[in-house]
């Protein structure tokens, strides 16, 4: 009791303590775990260097703040692998070691939209395009398009930016989860058909 | 320079940012239901939403706890403040750095850190700002009066010594060039938990333990409750940022770790609401209700005992499996910043405008009114947001749901949200004119007595 009692009495003691207190979980939550785990920032496995039109891709999709709405990881979950996965193939599961070469890191905590870790390649460059210049109307070259996307989407459109800043962001996206070769079908043959 | 000259500044602006945000809060809200409104690019609904976040953190929140404390430490340590004029200087420079920090992110010049969007140089200018008022923190305990550190000290020296860390990790570390991906997301989240847990709920802790037992003229019910409060806090709060990459690519461990001390957190989050209830129940009934503030303190904590529970509930792998990502998790940030600490920081401003006017406050009855507006409104604000996010997590466990068809699912949420935060938008001018009458405005005997005068000459 006397220790607390000096403790009340001494601003060093209080500030001490508090600080004291704080920086056991600080350190071990910050700097310990890349120590203790090497693949939060290095990868035994190819990953891919982002191009000079990429990361200026990167750019806008910080800028326009494309995270608040979609997310970038398969969780270890069946539901997020079967959801982002193509034509029945379950979406592998994102590891650390594929987002060693993100200089900024869009993991995101909401999906008002739908995830986009492993989106890269499953649309053309071009339905991107129409995509972006109008959510709710992307005209009659997609007719699955149609329907209940005219009235519930509500992503915003991004027909403000130019031509060039939407064709860097495309590029972006379309690099997204290509760090592991997921897409092959029951025969180990590759689904690539769908690039453009 | 005038005595509380700094409270005065700081409440009065952090005022202004709070209608502000609620208003960047509502145009996002509509955003939900007709994403055509205002479709240009300074107006497009990620650069709103990151303005809401922002103006409501470092425009309102930090900035009202910055003046409610520049006015109550020095009473509390029977002293003046350590330097006035630091004080208004600090308010100020605050003041232009935030300003600076909006427009860029009005114009998309970002950090890519969520709370932490305001770019450098304007970050960098918080942390001088936040380390001229420590040294206005310190050097007014270090000059007090009086032997003891009461409860409040202890909290604000925590949050100040606490959030220098917190804040120079999240915007400035994590920015170096060698902290990438996972690295950096473990950083910042370490960032947005802590900037939540260890700026905003030591700061609005200490307001409530100073405010309740002096509203209420009623001695704080246990000293050792406030003791266990405090020192398990500090050990507590800081492991649990990774319960926000629960399922994620962070290593399963950290993930553990995260969990326990997420739960650990009931314990210092109930000696609290004890001592705080405590006290409610042993002040004398009369004025246990009398009048906004008592009110919003006992609202507050109502709403901070949820929001700490449902934390630790979050943080269980099965129950994250549904809520996460989901507007859950939107419903749950507003119940704690604006529910609770919000809360503390309007019953903080209704105490002490007043005093710093040197007067009633302007009407007691518009305090109740705003207070039964926003609580009524609040409570449905975030009840559709949690029923929406059970809703849609449910949904998502089905393949079957095209994504689309699970948003189109919980339109009726957001139509909800919008209305309900048009209701608490509409209350915060009844708070702003009050406050402003306080300070500025005539009171009804002032007119009689003018009118007075002005016929007997």
């Amino acid at each position: 009791m006397k220790l607390i009692s000096n403790v009340e009495k001494s601003l060093l003691l209080t500030a001490a303590g508090a600080f004291a207190l704080f920086a056991i979980g600080g350190v071990l939550t910050t700097v310990v775990p890349p120590m203790v785990d090497q693949s939060l920032w290095r990868s035994e496995f190819p990953v891919h260097e982002y191009t000079e039109q990429e990361k200026r891709g990167i750019e806008i999709y910080k800028r326009e703040g494309c995270v608040y709405c979609h997310t970038q990881q398969i969780r270890h979950l069946a539901s997020d692998q079967r959801r982002y996965g193509w034509r029945m193939v379950d979406a592998a599961v994102s590891e650390s070691w594929e987002y060693v070469n993100d200089k900024e890191h869009f993991l995101g905590t909401k999906r008002t939209g739908p995830d986009l870790a492993r989106v890269g390649g499953k649309y053309s460059s071009e339905w991107h395009w129409a995509h972006f210049k109008d959510p709710r109307n992307m005209g009659e070259k997609f007719p699955d398009r149609k329907g209940i996307y005219e009235k519930a989407s509500i992503m915003p459109s991004f027909a403000y930016l130019s031509d060039e800043e939407i064709k860097d962001l495309t590029a972006y996206l379309q690099t997204l989860g290509r760090n592991k070769d997921w897409r092959v079908d029951k025969d180990g043959n590759p689904l690539n058909d769908y690039e453009k | 320079m005038k005595q509380d000259t700094a409270a005065k500044t700081a409440i009065i602006a952090s005022c202004f940012y709070f209608g502000l945000a609620l208003t960047m809060g509502l145009l996002t809200a509509l955003k939900f239901i007709v994403p055509t409104v205002g479709e240009i690019e300074y107006l497009s609904m990620p650069r709103v939403r990151m303005l809401h976040t922002n103006i409501n953190l470092f425009g309102w929140l930090l900035q009202a706890n910055i003046g409610i404390l520049f006015w109550i430490l020095p009473r509390i340590l029977h002293t003046k403040l350590f330097s006035e004029k630091l004080g208004v200087a600090t308010g100020i420079l605050y003041n232009l750095t935030v300003l600076g920090g909006f427009a860029c992110i009005l114009l998309g010049k970002v950090k890519n850190v969520e709370y932490g969007e305001i770019p450098p140089p304007f970050d960098y200018l918080i942390a001088v700002c936040w380390l001229l008022f420590a040294i206005n923190v310190f050097g007014t305990v270090a000059t007090r009066k009086v032997k003891y550190l009461y409860v409040t000290v202890w909290y604000t020296l925590g949050a100040v010594i606490w959030t220098t860390f917190v804040f120079i990790t999240g915007n400035m570390f994590s920015q170096m060039p060698m902290v990438t991906g996972v690295n950096q997301a473990n950083l910042i989240w370490f960032y947005v938990h802590n900037a939540v847990g260890l700026i905003f709920t030591p700061l609005g802790v200490a307001i409530a333990y100073y405010l309740i037992p002096k509203q209420l003229d009623t001695p704080i019910y246990s000293h050792k409750l406030s003791m266990v409060g405090f020192w398990v806090i500090s050990f507590v709060y800081v492991w649990t940022g990774a319960h926000h990459m629960l399922h994620g690519p962070v290593s399963h461990w950290l993930q553990t770790v995260a969990i326990i001390f997420s739960f650990s957190l009931i314990i210092p989050v109930m000696a609290v609401i004890t001592n705080f209830f405590g006290t409610f129940a042993t002040a004398p009934k009369s004025i246990r209700m009398k009048g906004p503030v008592p009110k919003l303190l006992m609202m507050g904590t109502v709403y901070y005992i949820f929001t700490c529970l449902q934390g630790p509930f979050q943080a269980i792998r099965s129950v994250n499996e549904i809520v996460s990502k989901t507007d859950w998790v939107v419903g749950h940030a507003h119940m704690a910043l604006f529910g609770a600490f919000s809360y503390y920081a309007m019953a903080g401003v209704y105490y002490i405008a007043p005093r710093l006017a040197g007067r009633r406050l302007y009407s007691e009855k518009l305090g109740d009114l705003q207070f039964w507006i926003m609580t009524l409104a609040s409570i449905p604000f975030f009840a559709v947001l949690w029923i929406s996010g059970v809703v849609q997590g449910y949904a998502w466990l089905n393949p079957e749901n095209t994504f689309v068809a699970t948003l189109a699912a919980i339109r009726h949420a957001h139509i909800m949200r919008f209305s309900t935060g048009g209701l608490i938008f509409a209350a915060y001018f009844l708070f702003l004119y009050n406050v402003l009458q306080t300070f500025f405005g005539k009171y009804p005997e002032e007119v009689e007595a003018a009118e007075a005068a002005a016929v007997s000459e």
